[in-house]
Order: structure tokens, then sequence, then C-alpha cells
């Protein structure tokens, strides 16, 4: 049995750093991913907002919502514990991380079958590397509301997590920067807008290690 | 008789009780509410008085579990602290329904883990501290032949696979069910399976002959 003065000990620890309860937990953490949000939306408004440069409206429209979907699955997926509180097992978590850059990818191609036109690549490597630069930029934000949210409460599969948290970060920089960036070419849309994807889910896996993992405090 | 006590409880409770699966009066149904979950649940609903109950429910079980592995009062004191502050800082996203125990189990496990690759075990308990049951003093010849068996155990079990070794020492010696094992250790019931029967087969190659001498004394 643990001593008795372990308990005060605990329980004196507790009220001293006082926790909210569910409800008030939520409209935290509202206020946390909204927070998160801000600096992406307000970038992307800063680098020229949105547009259809020179894309159909149609498919534009078209692909901006079927990212927005995939960037919204893609953050519950990752942040749903599921009916646990150690979350979803490990494949869950690695499916979220992989297959949201590859969802991504297949609704612009799809989208592109109806939109022919939109194949031809007009861009340049600047506009790679810009695209690249204010997409992965765009991503640190929510990444930041995540880690926020999810600091130092996962005791199993930190790192997975993270990366499955990276990705959905990730989905909702390429709808920033789709509803910006005029073009459409498979070229440039898997360089300049799934290549950054991928690089935050590389960043969430080191979030995941230094940010969400259980640590032990000494001293 | 007497040995097979003095091996309970220093560290192997139902070695020699039967097949390792067999069910156990004390373990925890996967579905049943436990008085862990339902005071969490009030926790995390607003009823701050809630976790004197949490902890109640909790730290026995916990401070058993840390002071087997760290055979340290202090660290396991402070571990079973460190997770305690973790639940309590988990109010706001504890999730309904979700069971309490084999998540407090993954962090103490996961805190364990990482203090132990910070330092080293360093104060070995005494057996007194191990064990709270034996009901009489033993003789000097049956203490001695406990002892030399808990270290043959010991031994085993440490040269076992970590995986195999940790499955083994949370089913038989903290009473999880296989299935609350498996979430403690983000694998599968079938995984945990496995590896118990492994490390059980294992332990009964290599004590063969101590166990057919307990059995005798047993009998």
């Amino acid at each position: 049995m643990p001593p008795p003065e372990l308990r005060d000990r605990v329980l004196a620890a507790v009220r001293a750093e006082p926790m909210p309860s569910r409800v008030s937990g939520s409209r935290r953490a509202a206020v946390v991913l909204a927070a998160g949000l801000l600096p992406s939306v307000a970038l992307s408004v800063y680098v020229g907002g949105p547009s259809t440069a020179d894309r159909p409206v149609g498919f534009t429209v078209a692909v901006t919502l079927a990212w927005l979907g995939i960037a919204a699955v893609a953050t519950l997926a990752a942040f749903s514990r599921g009916t646990s509180m150690l979350g979803r097992p490990a494949s869950y978590r690695l499916a979220v991380a992989t297959f949201t850059p590859v969802a991504l990818l297949a609704a612009s191609l799809v989208a592109a079958l109806f939109w022919p036109e939109t194949l031809a690549d007009h861009s340049t490597m600047r506009d790679h590397v810009v695209c690249i630069v204010v997409t992965f930029v765009c991503s640190l934000g929510p990444l930041a509301a995540f880690a926020v949210l999810r600091r130092r409460s996962e005791p199993l599969m930190p790192r997975l997590t993270g990366a499955a948290l990276g990705a959905a970060a990730g989905g909702w920089a390429a709808v920033t920067i789709e509803l910006h960036c005029g073009h459409a070419a498979p070229d440039h849309v898997i360089a300049g807008h799934l290549l950054p994807v991928a690089l935050v889910t590389l960043v969430g896996v080191l979030v995941g290690d230094g940010v969400l993992a259980i640590r032990a405090k000494h001293g | 008789m007497y040995l097979a006590q003095r091996l309970d409880a220093l560290r192997y409770p139902g070695l020699l009780a039967g097949p390792l699966l067999r069910s156990r009066g004390k373990r925890l149904s996967v579905t049943a509410r436990t008085e862990a979950d339902v005071a969490m649940e009030a926790y995390a609903g607003g009823d701050d008085a809630a976790f004197g109950t949490v902890y109640d429910a909790l730290a026995p079980r916990l401070y058993g579990y840390l002071l087997r592995q760290t055979r340290d009062r202090a660290r396991a004191e402070d571990l079973v602290q460190q997770t305690m502050l973790h639940i309590h800082r988990a109010r706001a996203r504890f999730i309904p329904g979700a069971e309490v125990t084999p998540w407090a189990f993954a962090i103490a496990r996961r805190l364990l883990v990482d203090s132990l690759r910070r330092g080293r075990r360093e104060v070995l308990a005494t057996d007194d501290e191990l064990d709270g049951r034996a009901d009489r003093r033993p003789s000097a010849e049956e203490l001695v032949q406990a002892r030399e068996l808990a270290t043959r155990v010991e031994g085993v079990l440490a040269r076992l696979p970590q995986s195999q070794r940790a499955a083994f020492e949370l089913i038989k010696n903290e009473g999880l069910s296989v299935a609350e094992a498996a979430q403690v250790l983000g694998t599968t019931v079938a995984a945990v399976k496995l590896r118990a029967h492994r490390a059980y087969e294992a332990l009964r190659s290599a004590l063969g002959d101590a166990l057919a001498g307990f059995e005798r004394e047993k009998s």
C-alpha cells in the first residue's frame, strides 16, 4: 500500500494545479484551434488570398472542397481517441499519416479528369519553392495548436500520433495554398503542395517525441 | 506451503496456480465500469472531490506495480504522484465511458521506462516492503529457498524479450486482464496472449525442477 502521506501530497499537488472540467476544456480547445488556424489564414490572405488565377472556377471549387473535406476528416481521425484514452491502434495512426497526402493527390487528379486543361504545367521552380514555403509555414499554426492540446498526453506511440497530427495540419495548409495558387498541374501539386504535407508529417514525428510523449520529471 | 506464499508475495503470484490465462476473481471485466471509471467520469464532469476516489482506486495497484519494477520506494511514490497528476491534467480530455485502469498503467509504464532510461535502479527494497501478505514468520531455510527461487525466476524473466516480460508481469503480477494488458502495451489481445504464454513456457521449462519441488511441498 502506498503511504498515507502520498495521498495528501498528490491531492495537494492537484489542488495547486487546477484543471478545467470537460465543458470548459472544450471551450479552451476551440480557442486554441482557432488561434492555431488564424496565422495560416492571415498568411494566406497576405500572399494574395483566395484566387482562381488561370484555373477553371469549377475545378478550383471542387478541389478546394475535396481538400477541405480530407483535411477535416484527417483532423478528426488524428485527434480522435475512439473509446479509449490510449487512442487508436498504430495501424490507424499510420494510415492517417500516410493516406492524407495520397488522398489529396487523388482528389486533385480526379478533378483534373473533368478539367483536363489543368494538366498543362506552366509552373517554374520558383513557383514550386514559394508554394513549398507557404504551405509549410501555414501548417505550423495548426500543428502548434494540435501539439498544445495533446501536450504530454500520449503514453503509447507518440511519434505516430504526431505524424497523424502533422499530416492533418499539412492538410489544412494545403487547402490554404490551393485557394491561392494558380497552378494545378500534377507535377506542381506534388512538389509544391503535397511535399510540404509530407515534410510537416515528419515534423509531427519530432513533435510527437518531444511534446506529445509523456516524460518523467526528475528532481 | 510457505514457499509458495513467499513466491507469491515476492513477485510472482499465481505462478503455480494453474494456466496462465485462467480467469482470476480480482481481474476486471473489460466492459464493466470500475470504481475508478465512475469516479474519473464524475471528476471530468466537474466533481472536484471525485479525484480522491480515483486516487484510492488506482494508487495501491500502481504503487505495487512501480515498487516491484523499481525496488525503490521513493521512486515508486514519485512515479505514482506523476501518474496521478497526468490523469488529473487529462481531466478535460477524458472520454466518457473510457477505461481508466489500462490508461493509468500505460502512463505509469511510460513514466517508469523514461525514468529507468535516465537512471539506474539504485535502492533495493527489502523483502518486507515487497511482502505485506506473509502471515507467519518463515524459517531460515524456507526464506533461503524462496529467495533462491525468486532470484531464478527473475533471472529467467530478465533474459526474456522485453515484450514477453511486460505482458507476463502485467497479467500475473498486476492482475490486469489480457485485454487491459493489450491496451497498456499498445498491441492486440492475441499478441499479448502469445507473449505471456511464451514467457510462461520459458519459466516453466527453466524452473521445472524447482516448480516440481514446490508442488510436492504444496501437496
